[in-house]
């Protein structure tokens, strides 16, 4: 798969040619130099932009193809998010934001604030439901966000940098969680990370330069 | 809700409330104007005259004049004849009569009709009753007969009089008539006429003359011109038919221009009236609309802006799934709702501010019974509040589209 941007008038290649399988219930830590595309790779995957050739399957559907508004649908049934940088709406409470992905797909309300809560109690933030993204730490605005990627039991969860901003201690605490709901919940993690630490958790380890995967391990 | 929204709403209140106010004036006038000519009861009755062509035959002389066209007394009978019609009469009309009252001299009129349906004929008397069929000498007098012009400077002014109609009633009044005969010397004719009532306002001729009997008429008639009357050959200048209700006006209308005669009705006036007011409507509500449709303008901005600010928001919950109509719709029903809370508290305020014309406008025109200046109909509501949801609507799709349209990665990205 190859990935260009356009810059001014110059196409740049950022993915020159990757080439991976993720199975089922793995999790994958992504790492890799600044600026080496992983970010990019993950956007990709998630059909946040399209590639500029060759194809992502995900089972059986063919994201490369979709529309629009078939990845929108796609995403709302199979793929959840987490960012660094948490992209919580500052103006809902916790639960709000983790019931916000069901309302898109049509839940009913009660069965919203129910799931949301669900959501919530598995991150382990209940007691803040009520409260609002600037009323939370760092690692609970995390959570919340965690909570927010879950409560659509997606098949798979891509993250960028989840713990980017977390001290080290509240990163081991996101990290154990994730590795749980993996171990659970047989999601496949797709998880973009600086951190060496951060891969003991893993099923496997990819190496990203300059665009291309340099290793591949398995642990 | 946001400060900038409040201000947009506002914008919406005062083009729907602009609207309402300036349509509701053009109700208002067309309402009172309405009320006031069916309100005297002559909707019912229809002034038939011959039609002028035809009388300009007759007058030249020439050609085959068709005698239906002529309102004779055959005439009459066949209009009696039509479907609904209560009565006819023919009117014969006398002037340049004068009546002295209490020492002063007031210039009268005569209008003669056939006293044997009066009875059926929609005049109504305030006081007194009407003549009977064999009371020839009898008069009904219209309610400003003792109402005279007099110059007051520039100005002409109606003066009543200080005897009232009514205080006639009983009495014998004596009308006198001058002609010039033909050594040129000047002679006169006293009648004595009998009022036994007053007639209701009918806001026509009725008003300011005497109703008579058209036989006593005529012969005054023929006195003061010195010819007989060929009724037969030339017909009455005019009649007046009364139909059973306003329902069949047009039906009996256009059965009696068949007869080729000329109509006129109260129905056509208001009908005719109709068609000027709603283009007074029309415009009024234009200059209305102008204020709505910078409220349009408001409302664009605003979605703009909103959608500017909340651009991450956009780009998140694209991500976590809403499809571009989520997006749009949701963008689409916040202008919509500001229209609509705009167009409501718009109607409120319309409303209020009708009263408040109204009474205002009572205080400086007067009248019993209040004024209607601003009248604001349920359809006019309606419609106020379905249009200013539309413009909110018609405002939101643009800036929702744009919204929809957001690659969600880049909205997510920005600040
Ligand atoms: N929308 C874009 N337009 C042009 N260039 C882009 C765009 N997005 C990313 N790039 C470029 O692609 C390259 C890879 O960016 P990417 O964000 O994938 O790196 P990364 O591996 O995630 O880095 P980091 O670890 O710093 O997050 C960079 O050189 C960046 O400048
Ligand atoms: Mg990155």
């Amino acid at each position: 798969m190859h990935k260009d941007f356009k810059l001014g008038k110059e196409d740049i290649h950022i993915l020159k040619g990757i080439d991976l399988d993720i199975e089922q219930g793995e999790m994958v830590a992504l790492l890799g130099p600044s600026g080496s595309g992983k970010s990019t790779f993950l956007n990709v995957l998630g059909g946040l932009v399209p590639p500029t050739s060759g194809d992502i399957m995900i089972r059986d559907y063919r994201i490369s193809d979709m529309t629009e508004n078939e990845l929108c649908l796609f995403r709302r049934e199979h793929l959840g998010f987490i960012f660094q940088s948490y992209n919580l709406i500052s103006t809902m409470t916790a639960m709000e934001n983790v019931a916000l992905a069901l309302t898109f797909a049509g839940v009913k309300k009660e069965i919203r604030q129910q799931r949301a809560q669900e959501a919530l109690e598995v991150v382990g933030l209940v007691d803040r439901m009520g409260h609002k993204p600037s009323e939370l730490s760092g690692g609970q605005q995390q959570r919340v966000s965690i909570a927010r990627a879950l409560v659509n039991h997606p098949e798979i969860i891509l993250a960028d940098e989840p713990t980017g901003n977390l001290d080290s201690k509240t990163s081991a605490d996101i990290m154990e969680m994730i590795t749980r709901l993996n171990r659970e919940e047989k999601q496949t993690f797709v998880i973009v990370t600086h951190d060496p630490d951060t891969t003991k958790y893993c099923t496997k380890v990819i190496h990203m330069c300059d665009g291309l995967i340099e290793a591949e391990v398995n642990q | 809700m946001k400060f900038r929204t409040i201000l947009t709403i506002i914008g919406v209140v005062i083009g729907t409330a602009s609207i309402i106010v300036m349509v509701s004036i053009g109700n208002g006038a067309q309402k009172s104007i309405t009320d006031e000519l069916s309100g005297i009861g002559s909707v019912t009755t229809l002034q038939v005259y011959q039609d002028l062509s035809s009388m300009g035959m007759t007058a030249m002389g020439g050609g085959k004049t068709d005698d239906k066209a002529i309102l004779n007394d055959d005439a009459i009978k066949d209009l009696k004849k039509i479907d609904g019609v209560v009565a006819v009469t023919p009117v014969v009309n006398l002037s340049g009569g004068e009546i002295e009252v209490d020492r002063e001299q007031y210039g009268v009129s005569l209008m003669g009709v056939d006293y044997a349906v009066l009875e059926d004929m929609r005049y109504v008397t305030t006081s007194g009753k009407k003549p009977g069929a064999n009371d020839e000498n009898s008069v009904i007098l219209g309610k400003d007969v003792l109402t005279s012009f007099t110059y007051t400077g520039a100005s002409t002014q109606l003066e009543a009089s200080e005897v009232k109609p009514e205080d006639l009633i009983g009495q014998n009044i004596t009308m006198t008539i001058k002609r010039t005969n033909a050594n040129g010397e000047e002679e006169i004719k006293t009648q004595k006429l009998k009022v036994t009532g007053v007639l209701e306002a009918t806001g026509g001729n009725e008003d300011y003359s005497i109703i008579a009997d058209y036989h006593l008429v005529t012969d005054l008639n023929e006195w003061q011109t010195g010819r007989k009357a060929n009724v037969k050959k030339q017909g009455y200048s005019q009649a007046l038919v009364t139909v059973e209700d306003s329902s069949v006006v047009n039906d009996v209308t256009s059965e009696v221009e068949a007869m080729k005669f000329t109509v006129f009705s109260m129905q056509q006036i208001l009908d005719s009236m109709g068609s000027v007011f709603q283009m007074l409507q029309i415009l009024l509500g234009g200059i209305g609309g102008v204020a709505l449709l910078v409220a349009c303008i408001g409302i664009v901005n605003t979605m703009t802006m909103s959608i500017y600010e909340r651009t991450k928001e956009i780009g998140i919950m694209k991500v976590i799934g809403a499809s571009i109509s989520d997006i749009r719709n949701m963008f689409i029903a916040e202008s919509t709702m500001i229209g609509l809370i705009g167009g409501l508290v718009g109607i409120v305020i319309s409303l209020v501010l009708s009263v408040l014309i109204n009474l205002i406008a009572g205080l400086f025109i007067g009248g019993e019974g209040g004024v209607t200046i601003s009248y604001i109909t349920p359809g006019l509501v309606v419609f106020a509040l379905f249009f200013s949801a539309l413009v909110g609507l018609l405002s939101g799709v643009r800036p929702a589209i744009k919204a929809a349209n957001l690659s969600s990665l880049d909205a997510i990205r920005s600040e």
